[in-house]
């Protein structure tokens, strides 16, 4: 049977002229796009980013450098009450060295878990590529992939090219 | 029951078990072939015997476990050590177990010494003697042996006299020959007194190294601590003549540097002053009549004042005590000073006081040198066809070189020896049948009238040895063909002997008698009056170049004449003047040293007329610009090089550069006899010196005090605890609180407890290119602190080991809790944990904690000594003192089987027990009775470093010094 | 963009110039590398002999029980620090000049820590018992003393390896993906594989530049914690000497000083060997040779601290200590660093010096020098001249020491000459971002 979406591609070789195919799409109601770029364009940004919340990587930061400071304390204090032993006339729980400790499991906690983030959140790893992913999006391109409806695709390559795509396909 | 009892009761049990090990001779010696009940695994048995390491007869414990003697101890009821033992009784157990040691009987066939069986070898020595017997030669038979005051000695003439053999010779390189000549002339008795240094108020010691070697230097340290270290307010003098700052003169409260030979002179000057200053009996004025002070004091080189001042002092003291001897007391007017010497002792009036004829020393019996010159002599002319040189003798090393003995020996049929490891002795014997250690063996050893030793074999003998008495017993049978129980020499075996010649002494009591080590009586002091004759003060004449310098060569505390050498352990305990290890070396003055260009650690060739030494350099500050002077009895056993030494540098012994010469009017040989060259050789072998430097750099680490000042402190009395500023709650201990007490004014240097720990704690050995580069391991040393003019410095001793410090700086630092506080509050180091990151190492203030640069091996069978209570540590781990954890569990575990807490003087530390001074006490800080606690709260206390807060478990406690000093 | 210069790259460009320096290397390249894994078999052949004999084979002793293992250990954890650094603060100071270097001050970061992290191992006398310091749950429940300064080296410097490796491989992704996407056949698997199937899609960014920015925040704290860490080895204990609160700030800002001069070392010949003149510009050289300079008068301000509180603390064993470093047996070490730490940086006030690659060479192959014995300084003639005058002593070297720490640079190069030839040294992305994007009415490069 006929799928009920297509998807139409447009390579530009400048930043501008993705920035107006974006903006022209998204006045059209095409809402559902994924922007292929070799490096992190503000401009882009700008342009999507406007109805989208901001990426929830720092709550994995927070929690796992939360969880790092408290099992510092926890292993430091338990494992010197097991045995108690005194060492240089010092209490058995001597808190300023054990805040060493807790700090470090902090940042190390903070850092995987912000790691984790960013793997889950972006959907990494990505075994087969994307249909609509170029070779060239990691060097000079820039890529607009539209998901419209079928039939929809006329239109959409029209709006593609008037705004200066180099190629579209299909 | 108390520590001694219980010793008593294992003795005597462990006695019987021996005698069965004894019967069979075996090459290993474990496990016993033949088990017995009194050897409980994991239990010590405590044989009682006596030290034969030098003639001063120790008494000895020996600890047997599992049948095999892993440490020895002083004999607390022994009169003359009175449980302490000195650094060659501790390192006997080096002998027990030398590596060297004859596996058997050996005969020499075809240019080398081959193993024989004993019939084999005794058979050997019995045709030789029965040949010459039937050829009517009994006069070419000459038997050699060491001071055998006891049954062993008796037997010996026995033997002598019924195989028609030459009287005995007793062989001992230090006589003394002048002291029984002296006392012949002044006392008209000829014999060594004892001399009671505890009873003397001051001790006036010309030349006598009474704190090392001379006499009985284990009685005199004992007695020395009685009478000189500072209790309750009391403190005597000692005042010490020599041209050189021995170890004895730097624990002098006044050091009087002489020149050499010049005592007798001094010591007449100073009766001189005494008689002058009515301090002395008049009656002796005729003797010192042609004594001229001045004149004097010029030729001894002191001041006429020192002569007063010492006058004064001397003739003050109720009583005093003047003593004569080392190697300045030996040369060829050795009699003339001794009898001066007597003089003043008689004249100050201390005969009968301190100079006791009565409990006379066994040295009297020794053959006069010139008698063993003489047997030389005969040798030498071919009139001694079989020379028998029993164990403990070494002629070829300890003789003068001028007497040629080497040489004398090869023009000997056969050199029989009982040696039972090789010496240069043995390598001119045709036969050795080697005698058992003295660990091994039965006997018994009379140190001075009045004390008689016994002597049991504390263990299987560790090779297949047999004793002289027991071989001597076999050949004469088979030389008289006499059957067992008849003839002359009716006993099968020395043991009867020996226990047919106690009989009458002990009766019944023969185990009680073994119990104790032997048997003890007071004698009284003999009357004995003095002549006044006048006296000869010609200083000694020497032979050699005018422009020489005069030789002095010294006995060794560590080696004696040489028997302790072959020890790794001693070669490895630093001499406490030089602090060097592994080497022998020759002391030279700074000026000299300075004239002739040479620097320390230069090879400079000695020679005399009589021979040459190679020997590395000593730069001494204190040494007389006249003199130079070289320790007596150095070498190599063979398994020493190259395992601890690179090379053995060969001859280091100055009995080499001696004549033939004696003291004529006592016939004792003449230490003090040669001038000597120096020559600055192209080589450098630097020595390996432990100790960075002698100056404290104001650190206040040996600290002392003022004896008016200690005067009063005393009594004002007991300082309180000191209070701690600390951010944390004080620590508390819920049992015990353990610590020590180190009182550097008793200390007198002698590394006995270094060697006891070494011992008691199974510390390795590392050879002197470690040891030089701050390797070894020593858990406890001895550091010598010098004060005041380099030329005449005050020297302070501090035994320094682990402080078990409160705040200890080792264990916070440490990653793995290997070093942690206890609750009992020592200092632990647990190996297992050990990771080895020396973190703990650099951060001990005090550097006593020693890391395990390699694995360290201890060769066979020289491993079977080591104490199985404590962990043999493996390479890459720290280690250092434990406070002999070992022994405080033991303690614990006896008074728990008791039901009772811990009594003070239970537990006694390794080094503690061995101090001839009795400088270290262990006990329990919480108890207030107990003797630790009183003496850290002594105001002589202090803490080495205090300063740091590290609140040690050890306090010192100050050197008292005196106004003159 | 008004400071990118007049005739700047294209995108395409950077990915041409950058993915050069991974074409196939030549035989210079081979010669460097089998000359240091020689150096390094040497080394390895001497651990192994210690390992064997024991840690006599060193030349360490009573008192120097530490010497020039944990000298070269701290050398390296300091050289460790620029990379982060630069990465970290550099970024959140929005620092455009890092851009071109930080990827090869990462990747020396990352090195420098590895080879730091083997001295421990070398230092331990039972390193086979080096695991007793993790903390893992063992029969007797026996943790780590987590008192003593070397667990929390442990921590401090597992954590950095482990975040600085984070960082690294994050901020290598997208260039990986660039790698993979110009190559071909099996080395395409791979660089795919390591890529983790980046796509340069608006989501992954969206949430990669988040984490990006979280990292350099996690890291700069830490950065500044390891070598305090690293330096209450020293300050907690108690030897003249060591005993100083100084010391945290004095050898961040030494780890700083050395690191940057180690990342000139290694940069300038990449420059010069690749040809990357057009990314590494004179004005990130200058940049550099600020940063050295002012580092450097920091750094002499801490040496007068020291001497002054040294002096005026009226402490005898402290005091004792410095005038013996001053004019006794290591004088000479002392001075060496002087000279090299305070006096050689002084000639990069000059404009001139700053941007000549000559001399910044040589005044950081100076500065290496000169912080290598400052910690020497630092442990062993301060262990020589202690509290206790009856132990002290110098400290002899031996072969197995020498080869060891000599082996540790070689170890240190092989890592990063392996590095330059499979990855990417210079960050595609970033460089890219400090480019003009490509815009129709604004058209210049080559092609077009």
């Amino acid at each position: 049977m006929v799928p009920t979406t297509e998807t139409v591609l447009g390579v530009f070789a400048h930043v501008d002229t993705t920035v107006h195919a974006l903006e022209e799409l998204r006045a059209k109601g095409y809402h559902d796009l994924t922007v292929y770029t070799p490096v992190p364009v503000h401009e882009i940004e700008e342009v999507l980013e406007r109805d989208r919340p901001v990426s929830r990587v720092r709550l994995f930061t927070l929690i796992g450098g939360l969880t790092g400071a408290v099992s510092g304390f926890l292993l430091t204090i338990w494992s010197a009450l097991v045995w108690g032993l005194t060492t240089g006339g010092k209490p058995v729980v001597s808190i300023p060295p054990f805040v060493v400790i807790a700090f470090e499991l902090t940042i190390l906690f903070g850092g995987l878990a912000t790691l984790i983030g960013m793997v889950v959140l972006g959907r990494l790893p990505r075994l087969a590529p994307s249909p609509t992913f170029d070779p060239r999006f990691t060097n000079d391109r820039f890529g607009v992939a539209v998901h419209c409806a079928t039939g929809r695709g006329g239109s959409v390559r029209e709006i593609l090219r008037g705004a200066g795509a180099e190629e579209v396909r299909p | 029951m108390n520590r001694r009892d219980f010793f008593k009761i294992v003795a005597t049990s462990g006695a019987t078990a021996a005698v069965a090990g004894c019967q069979q001779t075996t090459e290993h010696i474990l496990p016993l072939v033949v088990p017995n009940e009194q050897l409980v695994p994991g239990v010590a048995s405590w044989f009682a015997t006596v030290c034969r390491e030098c003639p001063a007869g120790c008494g000895v414990l020996a600890r047997n476990r599992e049948g095999r003697v892993v440490k020895l101890e002083g004999n607390p009821d022994h009169p003359v050590n009175q449980g302490a033992l000195c650094v060659r009784g501790q390192a006997a157990l080096q002998g027990l177990y030398h590596p060297e040691r004859f596996a058997g009987p050996q005969i020499w066939e075809a240019g080398s010494l081959r193993p024989a069986a004993w019939d084999v070898a005794q058979k050997a020595v019995g045709d030789r003697i029965a040949a010459l017997r039937s050829a009517g030669k009994g006069r070419a038979i000459a038997l050699v042996s060491q001071l055998e005051s006891g049954s062993l000695g008796a037997l010996l003439d026995r033997w002598a006299r019924a195989l028609g053999a030459r009287p005995r010779v007793t062989l001992e390189p230090f006589g003394y020959e002048a002291l029984r000549a002296a006392n012949r002339i002044a006392f008209g008795r000829d014999a060594i007194p004892y001399h009671a240094v505890e009873d003397a108020e001051v001790v006036l010691s010309f030349g006598a190294d009474f704190l090392e070697t001379w006499l009985s230097n284990v009685n005199h340290a004992r007695g020395f601590a009685r009478m000189h270290t500072f209790r309750d307010g009391r403190a005597g003098t000692f005042i010490h003549v020599e041209p050189r700052q021995s170890l004895t003169a730097s624990n002098a409260d006044e050091w009087v540097r002489n020149a050499p030979g010049t005592e007798g002179l001094l010591a007449l000057a100073i009766l001189k002053a005494m008689i002058d200053g009515g301090l002395a009996d008049r009656r002796f004025a005729e003797a010192v009549a042609q004594v001229d002070v001045k004149k004097a004091a010029e030729q001894c080189g002191v001041t006429v004042e020192t002569i007063k001042h010492l006058a004064k002092v001397f003739g003050h003291a109720k009583p005093g005590l003047a003593l004569g001897g080392g190697v300045a007391v030996t040369g060829a007017n050795a009699t003339q000073t001794q009898v001066a010497i007597n003089l003043l002792n008689a004249a100050a009036g201390n005969v009968g006081k301190t100079v006791r004829f009565g409990p006379d020393s066994a040295y009297g019996r020794v053959t006069p040198f010139a008698e063993v010159a003489q047997l030389a002599q005969a040798m030498r002319a071919g009139e001694i066809d079989v020379l028998l040189l029993g164990p403990g003798v070494n002629p070829a090393f300890t003789l003068p070189g001028g007497l040629r003995f080497a040489e004398a020996a090869r023009k000997v049929g056969l050199v029989v020896s009982f040696a039972n490891q090789p010496d240069d002795t043995t390598a001119l014997a045709h036969v050795i049948l080697p005698d058992t250690h003295w660990l091994e063996s039965w006997g018994d050893y009379a140190p001075r009238e009045g004390v008689l030793g016994l002597l049991q074999p504390t263990m299987a003998p560790v090779r297949d040895a047999k004793q002289m008495g027991d071989a001597l017993l076999g050949i004469a049978r088979a030389v008289l063909g006499t059957e067992e129980g008849r003839g002359p020499l009716p006993w099968t075996t020395f043991e009867q002997y020996l226990k047919a010649q106690w009989a009458p002494v002990v009766k019944a009591n023969w185990a009680a008698a073994l119990q104790q080590g032997g048997a003890w009586k007071d004698v009284a002091a003999a009357a004995v009056t003095a002549k006044t004759a006048a006296v000869d003060p010609a200083p000694a004449k020497l032979e050699g170049e005018a422009g020489g310098f005069v030789l002095l060569p010294y006995p060794s505390l560590r080696f004696y004449d040489g028997r302790g050498a072959s020890r790794a352990w001693l070669q490895e305990t630093p001499d406490t003047m030089t602090q060097a290890v592994w080497d022998a070396w020759v002391e030279i003055a700074t000026e000299t040293a300075a004239k002739l260009g040479i620097a320390q650690g230069d090879v400079v060739r000695v020679s005399s007329p009589h021979g040459a030494l190679e020997l590395p350099a000593y730069v001494s500050a204190t040494l007389h610009p006249q003199a130079v002077a070289i320790p007596i009895g150095h070498r190599y056993a063979s398994y020493h090089v190259p395992r601890y030494v690179a090379a053995s540098p060969g001859g280091a012994n100055p009995m080499a550069l001696l004549g033939p010469a004696a003291d004529p009017a006592s016939g004792g040989a003449a230490f003090l006899s040669v001038r000597v060259t120096l020559a600055k050789t192209a080589t450098r072998r630097p020595l390996a010196i432990l100790q960075a430097t002698h100056d404290q750099h104001q650190r206040e680490l040996a600290q002392h005090v003022d004896l008016r000042a200690a005067r009063e402190q005393a009594l004002r009395g007991r300082h309180g605890e000191e209070a701690h500023v600390s951010m944390y709650p004080e620590k508390t201990y819920p049992g015990y609180r353990w610590g020590l007490a180190i009182d550097v004014d008793a200390c007198i240097g002698c590394q006995a407890c270094a060697v006891a720990c070494q011992a008691e704690n199974n510390v390795p050995v590392v050879g002197k290119a470690q040891a030089a580069y701050g390797r070894q391991l020593h858990w406890l040393r001895i550091e010598r602190w010098a004060e005041g003019k380099a030329a005449h410095p005050t020297n302070l001793f501090v035994p320094m080991l682990c402080q078990h410090c409160e705040v200890a700086p080792c264990e916070p630092v440490c990653p793995v809790f290997a070093a942690y506080r206890t609750d009992e509050g020592l200092n632990a180091q647990v190996y297992n944990r050990c990771v080895g990151t020396r973190y703990c190492g650099n951060n001990c203030p005090y550097h006593v904690r020693r890391f395990n640069w390699f694995q360290h091996e201890f060769p066979a069978p020289l491993e079977v000594q080591l104490n199985p209570d404590v962990t043999v540590r493996q390479l890459g781990v720290m280690e250092k003192c434990t406070m002999c954890v070992q022994r405080i569990m033991a303690g614990k575990d006896h008074a728990r089987d008791e039901k009772r807490p811990v009594k003070d003087g239970d537990i006694l530390t390794a080094c503690q027990q061995t101090c001839p001074t009795q400088a270290i006490t262990f006990g329990n800080l919480k108890d207030d009775t107990s003797t630790v606690t009183q003496l850290a709260r002594s105001p002589r206390g202090y803490h080495s470093l205090e300063e740091l807060g590290t609140r040690p478990s050890v306090t010192y406690l100050r050197k008292v010094v005196r106004e003159h000093a | 963009m008004s400071d990118s210069p007049p005739t700047s790259p294209t995108f395409a460009d950077v990915n041409r110039d950058v993915l050069r320096t991974l074409g196939p290397p030549g035989n210079l390249y081979f010669a460097w590398m089998s000359v240091v894994a020689l150096i390094l078999a040497g080394g390895i052949l001497a651990w192994t002999g210690q390992i064997w004999w024991g840690m006599g084979m060193a030349g360490k002793r009573v008192p120097q029980q530490w010497a020039m293992y944990i000298t070269t250990f701290v050398f390296w954890i300091g050289i460790g620090h620029a990379g982060t650094l630069i990465s970290a603060i550099l970024y959140l100071f929005r620092a455009r000049w890092r851009t071109s270097i930080y990827r090869a001050a990462e990747a020396m970061t990352i090195f420098a820590v590895l080879t730091a992290g083997l001295f421990p191992l070398i230092h331990a006398g039972r390193m086979w018992f080096a695991y007793f310091l993790v903390p893992y749950p063992n029969q007797r429940d026996l943790w780590p003393n987590f008192r003593s300064p070397l667990v929390w080296d442990v921590f401090a410097i597992s954590t950095y390896l482990t975040i600085s490796t984070v960082f690294f491989i994050v901020g290598l992704i997208p260039d990986i993906a660039a790698v993979r996407d110009a190559s071909t056949g099996w080395r395409r698997r791979i660089y795919a594989l390591l890529s983790l199937g980046w796509e340069g899609s608006d989501s992954q960014w969206r949430h990669y530049r988040r984490a990006y920015g979280l990292f350099a925040a996690l890291a700069t704290p830490l950065v500044l914690s390891v070598h305090s860490v690293v330096s209450w080895d020293f300050a907690m204990a108690l030897v003249p000497g060591w005993h100083s609160t100084l010391f945290a700030p004095f050898f961040v800002d030494g780890a700083i000083f050395s690191g940057f001069a180690m990342v000139l070392v290694l940069v300038l010949p990449m420059r010069h060997f690749f040809k990357l003149h057009a990314y590494i510009q004179d004005k990130h050289l200058d940049a550099m040779g600020k940063l050295i300079l002012v580092t450097g008068l920091v750094l002499t301000y801490f040496y007068v601290c020291e001497i002054f509180t040294t002096l005026y603390s009226g402490d005898e064993f402290d005091k004792a200590s410095l005038f013996w470093k001053v004019t006794k047996s290591y004088a000479w070490a002392l001075w060496t660093m002087y000279f090299c730490n305070c006096v050689a940086p002084l000639i990069l006030f000059w404009k001139k010096a700053r941007t000549s690659p000559v001399v910044l060479y040589v005044v950081s192959i100076l500065v290496l020098i000169g912080m290598w014995f400052e910690r020497f300084n630092i442990i062993v003639p301060s262990l020589g001249h202690a509290f206790y005058p009856w132990a002290w002593g110098i400290y002899v070297p031996t072969l197995t020491d020498t080869s060891i720490v000599i082996g540790s640079f070689a170890w240190f190069l092989l890592l990063f000459l392996g590095f330059i030839k499979v990855m990417p040294s210079l960050s595609i992305v970033e460089v890219k971002e400090t480019l003009p994007p490509p815009l129709k009415d604004r058209v210049h490069g080559p092609h077009h």
